[in-house]
């Protein structure tokens, strides 16, 4: 009969990307399935008072990502955003009719003040990202300097769904690497659903490492189901129904100097900054390297033009950040000639023609 | 509702049984109301709503292999107790080959969700009250607080010599109906053990216990029960501190308000206003979160965190000036002494004795002790002294000591070869319970008695 031992509820927050260019394209009929923003809202806000039907403690947070800002859309837990007067009705339940009628009109508000000008700015989906995830932290540990957090709290379960149309902003790959370390740290899913345009790496990352799934959305007329199969179950029945996850992921990565995702990169020995090409001194820690490595590293590089991107690599290749073993031993060798660094690829994806980073490691200075 | 935690699966709630009872026309007839689709909804399992969330939106049955696929083979016995369940109430159609949901709660949770049409199953809501200002939740909930506070004091001081105040007379005649208290005697009620074992549960079990007991008596008083349950679903989707109207409602319903202003449900200004307001015990019929406010009359939110500190010397100071809850805990614990913000006993054997000898259990004892544990004591692990535990259920062994056997005594055998002769065969049927060979008898439970009387019957009958 114990009073906390019951069904955990559970936390969800939900950014939309808000890009009207982005829309635009989506809606034309030249695509298979034209999914217009109208009909992505309504699908989505079905999607979203299923979830607060599902239980009644759940809570939910809705984040809008447009073009050069972010900005809270509906939260249920803070009655201070957008909470308007509804009227209330017999025929809806009142929740629901406040998370609808809050959300859209906040949408409208957000889209109608965007300039001419502002369209053109990349869309601020990492604001939207980190907000998430200071709210998440918030409710997670309620009055943590005060000392009532001892009190039973009902374990949730947090989660956020990134509904994103954009392609990759390769400018925001250390943020969005930043917030998915958070979110592990915090054991926060993260499930990407890609409706409209190429798949975007670092989403995948973002799904892959902190245990969600990412969807790329091809039957877009069967929008709502998908959501309503692979999003909407919490992971305590995730155990149980299978949901889809990616079976390929990209782990490509962004290098720190011209913010491009590269096939091959130059890793710094010492604080592993990534590079698109070799350079005399690490931008980031200032280490020098000697001429001579630069030299070798310079001719050692491919001279064919980069492949075309392959899409998706095996999810079992080691992820960018760790060195490939088989890399490690020239530099070993080289200990007391020079201060190398020794930046190969690995055999391994030149001979299947796949392009990846190519990590090698070199010796500390 | 005793819950638990166990890879996804729940102990199913009260109500649930008792709608499978139901026929399929009734619940039909309910589910054309979206508010009563949402609140079922939300009484199912988790697999079973997200099963039922997968089916919403198709247009077509899916085929059952196509659903199954979904499950992992550890779910199987999961989802195949999920889908028969679902089906019981008639939410799903045919389980065999085509999953599909029952049309009219497809719709109806849709409307729901989705929002629209004109049931206006939500509640209609009254216009603004121009004369007297809106309704506080605080009000609402000091009511509802005050009502269920005295049922339940009732029940714990009934037989003391004290007179609280009395319920209504549907209260009491719920009670006594329910078995939780019964007339001894000719007398005046008294608590049952059953009463007593109702007492120590959470306030959310206790509520659906009377409310099931309600609609059991609401099929006798021949009222009907789908717009009794369907009013039920609807004050829980109804929002706290809102005015609504009575005018939607039917006349059976119209009756109900009374039942349920005596239980605390459902506040009026009075018994003829036009307009009612749900309290919290009605808005969190189908939620886990407590159907009372967490402070009731101290300033802290004592209820909610738990007030009772237990000593391995099994003293217990419980920081309450709530009398219903140091009534409650009078039951198994020998209070001493009472200060204004607390009450300071220890646990007795005396004490236990007479708690088990209502009725209460070890068990219950110490799940009460568990969930109303001072934030203080959960720092310990385990939560509860040990020695305090075991003794308690000692106590409860204490009780069991002796074992009664209906049987048969055989003596009086002629010779000890006769003795040892008819013992043998009663063993090898293995019905011998007592034997003393010196005086030369045995004890037999009743179900060998047939036999060996035969058998003694046939040697006497041989050799004489």
């Amino acid at each position: 009969m114990s009073d906390f031992a019951v069904e955990p509820s559970s936390h969800m927050s939900v950014i939309l990307d808000l890009t009207p260019a982005q829309w635009y394209l989506s809606s034309l009929p030249k695509n298979e399935y034209p999914l217009s923003f109208r009909s992505f809202l309504s699908q989505t806000l079905a999607f979203l008072n299923s979830h607060l039907a599902s239980k009644h403690e759940n809570t939910l947070a809705v984040y809008g990502a447009l073009p050069g800002k972010s900005v809270i859309l509906y939260s249920s837990t803070d009655s201070s955003v957008g909470q308007d007067e509804t009227v209330a009705d017999a025929n809806s339940y009142q929740p629901f009719k406040t998370v609808d009628s809050v959300v859209a009109s906040q949408i409208t508000d957000e889209l109608d003040a965007l300039g001419d000008s502002d369209e053109e700015a990349p869309c601020q989906l990492v604001g939207a990202l980190t907000k998430a995830l200071c709210h998440i932290n918030r409710i997670m540990n309620p009055n943590f300097t005060t000392g009532a957090s001892d009190a039973p709290q009902p374990t949730r379960e947090p989660r956020i769904i990134i509904l994103s149309v954009s392609p990759d902003l390769s400018t925001s790959y250390i943020p969005i690497m930043n917030s998915i370390f958070s979110a592990q740290k915090l054991k926060v899913t993260i499930d990407v659903c890609k409706i409209f345009g190429p798949d975007a790496v670092f989403l995948q990352q973002a799904a892959h490492l902190t245990g969600g799934s990412y969807i790329y959305l091809e039957r877009r007329d069967a929008y709502l189901q998908h959501l309503m199969m692979t999003f909407l179950s919490p992971r305590s029945v995730r155990g149980i129904l299978a949901v889809p996850t990616q079976e390929k992921i990209d782990f490509r990565a962004a290098c720190f100097c011209h913010k491009t995702i590269v096939d091959i990169g130059f890793v710094c020995s010492v604080c592993l900054s990534i590079f698109c090409q070799p350079v005399p001194v690490c931008s980031t820690c200032r280490t020098k390297f000697p001429m001579k490595t630069l030299q070798r590293l310079n001719a050692s590089r491919p001279s064919f033009p980069p492949q075309p991107v392959v899409r998706s690599m095996s999810a079992a290749r080691t992820p960018t950040t760790s060195t490939p073993p088989g890399t490690r031993t020239p530099s070993v060798s080289n200990h007391h000639a020079d201060r190398t660094t020794s930046i190969s690829s690995s055999a391994s994806a030149k001979v299947n023609g796949s392009s990846s980073v190519a990590v090698g490691n070199g010796m500390t200075p | 509702m005793p819950s638990k935690l166990t890879a996804g699966s729940f102990a199913p709630h009260q109500l649930l049984p008792f709608l499978q009872q139901q026929s399929q026309g009734s619940l039909t007839r309910l589910y054309q109301r979206p508010s009563s689709c949402l609140s079922i909804f939300r009484l199912l399992s988790p697999l079973e709503r997200q099963l039922v969330m997968n089916m919403l939106w198709l247009e077509s049955p899916i085929p059952s292999s196509t659903m199954s696929a979904w499950v992992n083979k550890d779910g199987k016995k999961l989802y195949d107790a999920a889908l028969s369940s679902l089906s019981q109430i008639h939410i799903i159609s045919n389980p065999l080959s085509k999953l599909n949901l029952n049309p009219t709660f497809k719709s109806s949770l849709r409307q729901a969700i989705t929002g629209g049409g004109e049931h206006r199953s939500f509640g209609v809501p009254s216009e603004k009250d121009e004369k007297r200002g809106p309704t506080t939740v605080e009000s609402l909930d000091a009511y509802a607080v005050e009502r269920w506070e005295t049922i339940l004091h009732y029940m714990v001081t009934s037989g003391t010599g004290q007179a609280p105040t009395k319920p209504s007379q549907g209260v009491l005649y719920l009670l006594q109906r329910s078995g939780l208290m019964a007339t001894i005697g000719g007398g005046s009620l008294q608590i049952t053990s059953a009463g007593f074992q109702f007492l120590l549960h959470s306030p959310h079990t206790q509520l659906w216990d009377l409310l099931l007991q309600y609609l059991h008596m609401a099929e006798e008083r021949q009222m009907d029960l789908v717009e009794v349950l369907s009013f039920l679903f609807m004050l829980s989707t109804m929002e706290l501190g809102r005015d609504y109207s009575t005018e939607n409602l039917s006349e059976t319903q119209k009756a109900m308000l009374e039942d349920l202003r005596d239980y605390g449900l459902i506040w009026q200004r009075k018994a003829s206003s036009r307009r009612f307001n749900p309290t919290r015990l009605a808005t969190t019929l189908t939620s886990s979160l407590p159907p009372l406010p967490s402070s009731s009359r101290s300033g802290s939110a004592s209820q909610a965190q738990g007030f009772i500190i237990l000593e391995t010397n099994y003293r217990l100071y419980a920081y309450t000036d709530n009398p219903l809850q140091t009534a409650v805990l009078n039951l198994f614990v020998t209070l001493k002494s009472r200060f204004p913000n607390m009450v300071v006993g220890s646990i007795t054997r005396e004490s236990v004795k007479k708690a088990l000898a209502n009725g209460i259990t070890a068990d219950q004892i110490i799940s009460y002790l568990t969930t109303h544990a001072h934030p203080q004591m959960r720092k310990n692990t385990p939560l509860l002294p040990v020695t305090v535990q075991d003794q308690i259920r000692l106590w409860e062994l204490e009780k069991n000591r002796l074992k009664s056997q209906e049987g048969y005594l055989y003596t009086a055998f002629a010779s000890q070869a006769d003795y040892e002769f008819v013992l043998k065969y009663a063993k090898q049927l293995n019905v011998v319970l007592w034997e003393n060979g010196a005086k030369r008898s045995f004890f037999g439970s009743m179900e060998g008695h047939a036999n060996i009387r035969g058998f003694i019957e046939r040697r006497t009958g041989a050799g004489g």
